[in-house]
């Protein structure tokens, strides 16, 4: 069996732990430089503020309702995140964590006996109240257990997994306040419908565990199949014409007809539906083929000095991710473009490409190259600078990367990886990482950085509550 | 081209010796001693840790800051810090943040056969009367404090 717990509405959940008052409440938190809506209360859902909406668009209904609003607030999401994780890592040695708000944990042979973990945690389930034990739930079945959603059912005469999900929820719930719903199921793909049940159906209590045949087509004839992880919004636009609208009808397709139309990754969610687990667990995150790291101003930039700094630090930022999984670029793009949202204003896109001479993961080579890059995006005829406009977005893209122990991925280069040069290099490029490790990011950094920040707007930011002494929450005394 | 050269931060900024120290193998310097009897306290890497007592569960551990206290001689002053840990069920006599009224306040929480009450945190406050818990304000027990530091 595998589970999988998804942060409800993760970012507007943060915001909640130290401000109960909005609960209830519609709240909604912001991309990066207070853009769009990235995470939105189900209140604020209701109200008909759509994901990626701009706050622009939404002023009025923002206005109207008293919506709370803040920018993202990343050092918080991301410590909130690691106490879940924590949490979730006491139920299973393999936990894969899937993105900031969600984690796969891999139950294959849980023992039965001890999973309600009463004995790590006393109590906890008698003080809750509310979240009932297994004996519990089995009388009261009918009248609290769903029409789409599985009753508890044992394979194993004791392993009672519909407990163990909700018990993993109220065990997040409870040690950091933050909801999470819980979905098992005897692959990763069931177990994501899963947990989705959990956010339809609140009698769940965070908990869900879908794994009888029965169970599992009465769900996957009323779920939408786009909202299956794995088929994105074009494969669903290949199958509507073909009468394909849930889930249940995807997993009716013959496989050769599956593999004909969406090859070796349709075929896996195809049999993941029917319950064959195709999706390895991994406890190590694939390493990524692109990283890209791009923002947008808060001021319009039209000059080229203005510009070359915020490039250098997306340079910057993106050599660190590139560093953190240990790989290698050969190909570095910077692009910038002027404001979509002006539809009154012409727009220019505008982009410039550098291949390394041999692959880098090295600070200086790569900042170096996105100047060199943006210089010559800058002198470009169709550049905004050439047109008189002014960038709103910029961003720098890696390309071309590999590992160390692939070379052949890469082009041939004179100073392959490990010779004494490289070596050095990646000395000099390995102490700026640890300086920013002990003293924090932006340390020591390159002057073409300026002050090494991206000026960006987080008008609506709350405070860094749980990284910050003088940020933690204040309480009185009564 | 000279101009997209970045700034030399190279060997003059990082002296070659402190490099190493940076460097996440770290002890260099016990693992350097190699003359004589080897020292007894190389064994002893030990050292008192004052996170790992007064953070037990780093998962639900929270710190709060004293902003607005009602009395003198209490034992939460202003501007001490508060250690709360969410795993810990609120027993009775606990001090723990609540949510009242719209914002947190430290209680003394009091739990009998009668029922949930909410006590001023500072035994002898008597300004304050005790506020009774009911079913539907049931999270009001945001978490319990399980230690003081107090600068003084």
């Amino acid at each position: 069996m595998y589970a999988l717990a998804d942060c409800n509405n993760f970012f507007v959940s943060c915001e909640r732990v130290f401000r109960p008052d909005l609960v209830g409440k519609p709240v909604i938190v912001l991309s990066n430089n207070d853009g769009c809506a990235v995470s939105r209360s189900n209140e604020a859902k209701a109200l008909g503020i759509k994901m990626g909406d701009p706050l622009f668009k939404i002023r009025d209904i923002v206005e109207r309702n008293g919506v709370a609003v803040f920018s993202s607030n990343f050092p918080l999401y991301g410590d909130m995140s690691r106490r879940v994780q924590e949490v979730l890592s006491r139920f299973s040695p393999a936990v894969e964590v899937y993105s900031i708000d969600e984690a796969f944990l891999d139950l294959r042979g849980l023992g039965t006996g001890d999973i309600s973990g009463r004995e790590r945690f006393p109590d906890t389930i008698a003080t809750l109240g509310e979240r009932e034990g297994p004996t519990k739930w089995e009388g009261s079945t009918k009248e609290t257990v769903p029409e789409a959603s599985t009753l508890p059912h044992s394979p194993v005469p004791g392993t009672d997994f519909a407990a163990l999900a909700r018990r993993i929820s109220a065990e997040c719930w409870k040690c950091t306040s933050i909801p999470v719903s819980v979905g098992i199921a005897p692959t990763k793909t069931l177990a994501k419908i899963a947990s989705k049940l959990c956010k339809k159906y609140p009698k769940l209590e965070g908990g869900c565990f879908l794994h009888r045949p029965e169970d599992i087509e009465k769900v996957l004839r009323q779920f939408p199949v786009e909202d299956v992880w794995g088929i994105g919004r074009r494969s669903a636009r290949k199958l509507g014409p073909m009468g394909i609208r849930t889930a249940w009808d995807f997993t009716c397709l013959s496989e050769t007809q599956v593999l004909r139309m969406f090859h070796l990754p349709g075929l896996r969610t195809w049999k993941e539906l029917r319950g064959v687990p195709c999706i390895a667990f991994e406890d190590v995150i694939e390493p990524k083929q692109s990283i890209c790291v791009s923002r947008s101003f808060v001021h319009e930039i039209s000059d080229l000095a203005g510009l070359r700094e915020q490039v250098a630090n997306f340079a910057y930022s993106a050599a660190e991710k590139l560093r953190r999984q240990k790989s290698y670029c050969q190909e570095l793009a910077v692009f910038a473009l002027t404001n979509r949202f002006r539809e009154d204003a012409p727009q220019a896109f505008s982009s410039a490409l550098v291949t390394l001479p041999e692959p880098s993961n090295d600070y200086r080579v790569l900042v170096s190259a996105a100047l060199r890059a943006c210089q010559r995006m800058w002198n470009g005829s169709d550049s905004a600078a050439a047109r008189g406009l002014a960038y709103k977005k910029a961003g720098v893209l890696l390309g071309r990367i590999g590992q160390e122990a692939n070379p052949s991925l890469f082009v041939q280069s004179d100073a392959p990886i490990g010779s004494e040069a490289a070596e050095r290099n990646e000395r000099l490029s390995g102490a700026l990482d640890a300086i920013s490790a002990a003293y924090g990011r932006g340390t020591v950094r390159f002057g073409s950085q300026g002050d090494g920040r991206v000026r960006a707007s987080c008008e609506h930011q709350s405070p860094h509550y749980t990284t910050l002494w003088t940020d933690i929450p204040k309480v009185s005394v009564k | 081209m000279k101009d997209f050269i970045p700034h030399p931060i190279s060997s003059s900024v990082i002296p070659s010796e402190v490099e190493g120290s940076l460097l996440p193998e770290g002890g260099l310097l016990l693992g350097a001693v190699k003359a004589g009897f080897p020292s007894p306290a190389e064994e002893v890497r030990e050292k008192l840790d004052l996170v790992k007592l007064l953070v037990r569960h780093s998962a639900s551990t929270f710190f709060f800051q004293v902003d607005g206290v009602s009395m003198v001689d209490a034992d939460m002053d202003e501007g001490d810090i508060l250690i709360v840990d969410r795993s810990i069920d609120p027993y009775n006599g606990c001090k723990a943040i609540c949510f009242v009224d719209g914002e947190y306040t430290v209680k003394r929480v009091e739990i009998t056969d009668h029922g949930v009450r909410l006590l001023p945190a500072n035994e002898k406050n008597s300004k304050y009367k005790p506020i009774e818990i009911h079913e539907e304000n049931r999270f009001m027990v945001w978490g319990v404090v399980t230690w003081v530091i107090k600068k003084v």
